[in-house]
């Protein structure tokens, strides 16, 4: 259904070369080395322009060859940086990136609806990073995870040797992960998803309008929200500054119940989603990082 | 009406397994996979059906995965709870 892979562009001694950098020289290095290594695959790596492009000729259809590169100069920078970011919590603490929230007090009184709340994220900004300032709920944050093998490039926890403070549901669980993420919900706690991106052998997507095209997207969250009543919250978040980033609640979604299995009847939720996440990518033009052609018409 | 037949009267109903009837789907049948062809997200579904019709909730995955198994792991965990 996806032709995207979770398999790292770089390798695995470049990922430890900065996690070294970040090690010696913190940010400032890490960034140093990071321009350089950039500009090399912006213009040279024929894997890299193409990872690239799809996005890019989508958000940004009338660019040159010149303006190209630098569109994919930034994008790819924005990116790296996200990822020397995501590395520094887990090495250095999280006291060294500071999130602003947007909309606690909205996600405060969703959460005491008593029904659980379904957090759709993106592959946006560096949710890992921006996750980490959801404490204040004080309820569980439950993720829908999976990794790959050929996954080198670390999540904040691993640098930091700790235990992942999220509990994490397998969607290669039993039926899926499905009826664990029923049950957190009913224990009214958080449940935290990709909506952009199908995951692994997932057929359960539906086709929105995107960026001017066709993409499918995944649409279990919806289900989820129609069975139990729990509203969906679009938050997003996005890098500000150099050790800054906000989160931002976008948008509530709320899925009307007993919509029953015919798939077309979360479209208009999915889509819902879609568009929201088409702002975000006018608003963030460097900070939306699908690198795969999500693109079928 | 048994709890079996009841189960997959409104299976069929609440789901739109509008090509069954009552007669095809064997007690043994798995209800997931090569089976009865759900597939994971109908498990939400069902969780919700056998609430409503039969005022039993599945509460998690240790109760969940044993009655979900077929027609009759599912009508013996409600015949269960509904003794309880």
């Amino acid at each position: 259904m996806s032709n995207w892979t979770s398999r790292s562009i770089g390798r695995d001694w470049q990922h430890r070369f900065f996690y070294l950098a970040i090690k010696l020289g913190g940010r400032r290095l890490a960034y140093l080395c990071l321009y350089v290594v950039v500009a090399w695959y912006a213009r040279f790596s024929a894997v890299a322009k193409e990872r690239a492009s799809h996005y890019l000729a989508r958000r940004f259809p009338d660019a040159g060859a010149w303006q190209r590169f630098w569109l994919r100069y930034r994008l790819i920078l924005t990116f790296g940086q996200v990822l020397i970011d995501r590395a520094m919590v887990g090495i250095l603490g999280a006291e060294c990136i500071k999130v602003q929230l947007h909309g606690k007090d909205e996600l405060l009184n969703l959460l005491g609806e008593g029904k659980g709340v379904i957090l759709v994220n993106a592959h946006v900004g560096c949710w890992q990073v921006a996750m980490s300032s959801l404490s204040f709920m004080e309820t569980p944050v439950n993720l829908l995870m999976q990794r790959e093998e050929g996954d080198i490039d670390r999540h904040y926890f691993e640098h930091a040797g700790v235990e992942c403070p999220y509990h994490i549901i397998d969607p290669r669980g039993f039926l899926g992960g499905a009826l664990e993420m029923m049950e957190v919900l009913k224990r009214g706690e958080v449940l935290s998803v990709m909506g952009d991106r199908m995951l692994g052998d997932d057929q359960n997507g539906v086709s929105v309008e995107f960026l001017g095209g066709k993409v499918t997207m995944p649409f279990s969250a919806y289900k989820l929200a129609a069975a139990t009543g729990a509203p969906i919250v679009a938050l997003f978040s996005f890098k500000t500054g150099p050790d800054r980033y906000d989160l931002k609640l976008y948008r509530t979604i709320r899925v009307a119940p007993g919509l029953g299995r015919d798939q077309q009847a979360f479209v208009p939720y999915v889509q819902e989603f879609a568009a929201t996440l088409e702002e975000f990518s006018w608003e963030h033009p460097f900070q939306f990082f699908n690198f795969f052609n999500m693109w079928y018409e | 009406m048994s709890v079996k037949e009841k189960l997959k009267k409104v299976l069929i109903e609440d789901l739109n397994l509008e090509d069954l009837t009552p007669d095809m789907i064997d007690d043994d049948m798995a209800l997931f996979g090569d089976g009865l062809g759900l597939d994971s997200l109908d498990a939400v579904e069902l969780v919700v059906v056998v609430q409503k019709h039969f005022g039993v909730e599945i509460k998690d995955m240790d109760e969940g995965r044993p009655a979900l198994q077929s027609i009759s792991t599912l009508a013996q965990f409600i015949e269960e709870k509904q003794g309880q």
